[in-house]
């Protein structure tokens, strides 16, 4: 068979199915189904928009909550780490405003006279205590 | 003399696949009309037999389903039809494999054509049967350059773009191909 023979031959081969086949019944089952894909894929699009809002607001939910979250441990570590930085702004009566009233507040109660015995007092102490009661 | 009435520009592929993607049905209608039974006519040789029960028609149609969702990736490299038949040769790979799981054997083709003289058929259908089965065994590479050469009278620039490949090397895939197809025929 020399190489002539073989291409005719090769022509003829699928002749018969290419003849069978209905070409205006396959157009129309393309047709068809790139129809529904299309349908498909419209109801995908009408569906990922809703997805998306719904993964944003979760993220919005997650990334707000945490900032709020930041920001008050922040300010609560601010609020401590500042007040020396409050107390230098002070004038010298202020300071003395503010030391009495810590006395008024809580003096009495960090050292309450039971828990202090006379034993426990310097000489120093001693004699401020005795000036005191002297008026 | 009445003015001669406008002849209506066929449309080339390239303003149907346009006219596809914006949308417009019956361009894809026209794309499968124009290549359907080329398609069908490889597809046919390149041994759908072996694909089992799946018939050239269920292939053509799959063909082109695929061709229409990958069209996005068609960059003219080779003429639509010739695209269309590579991937004809995909979806004919995926049959095989389909075929072999489910071990479905086919009738042969002649033995299905119940029309004209069954002698002449039979004579007919032997050589062809030959062919079919030689090529079978071809690597795939061998067997669509020699289909889209021999069969489909491509040019070996036209075969190299759509099965990215040189021209060279499809010379060489052919030769390959009619070596061994004689010597299976002899």
């Amino acid at each position: 068979m020399n190489d002539d023979q073989l291409e005719k031959l090769a022509q003829r081969l699928g002749a018969r199915a290419a003849e069978r086949l209905d070409v205006e019944a396959t157009a129309q089952a393309v047709i068809e189904r790139l129809r529904a894909e299309r349908a498909a894929g419209e109801r995908i699009g009408l569906w990922l928009p809703r997805q998306w809002l719904r993964i944003a607001a979760a993220l919005v939910i997650v990334v707000g909550g945490g900032a709020v979250a930041l920001r008050i441990m922040g300010s609560s570590h601010q609020s401590s780490a500042s007040a020396p930085a409050d107390l230098d702004g002070l004038s010298t009566d202020q300071l003395k405003q503010v030391l009495e009233g810590v006395g008024e507040s809580g003096g009495e109660a960090v050292v309450s006279v039971q828990d202090v015995s006379l034993d426990d007092l310097n000489t120093v102490e001693l004699r401020a205590l005795l000036e005191s009661l002297e008026g | 003399m009445p003015p001669a009435e406008p002849v209506a520009a066929v449309p080339s592929d390239a303003a149907l696949i346009a006219a596809w993607k914006g949308g417009d049905e019956q361009a894809a209608a026209e794309l499968v009309r124009r290549h359907a039974r080329a398609l069908a006519r490889f597809l046919g040789a390149s041994g759908s037999g072996a694909s089992g029960d799946a018939d050239v028609d269920d292939l053509v149609q799959e063909t082109f389903i695929r061709a229409f969702r990958a069209l996005g990736r068609f960059r003219g490299q080779c003429r639509f039809r010739t695209w269309l038949m590579t991937i004809g040769g995909n979806v004919l790979k995926d049959a095989y494999r389909k075929a072999r799981r489910t071990r479905v054997v086919p009738l042969a083709e002649e033995l299905r054509d119940t029309e004209g003289d069954p002698h002449e058929h039979a004579v007919a259908g032997e050589v062809e049967a030959r062919l079919a089965a030689g090529l079978e065994r071809l690597p795939r590479m061998q067997r669509e350059v020699f289909l889209l050469r021999a069969q489909q009278g491509l040019e070996y620039e036209e075969i190299a773009g759509a099965l990215g490949t040189t021209p060279g090397a499809a010379r060489v895939h052919f030769h390959h191909a009619v070596k061994r197809l004689k010597e299976q025929l002899a």
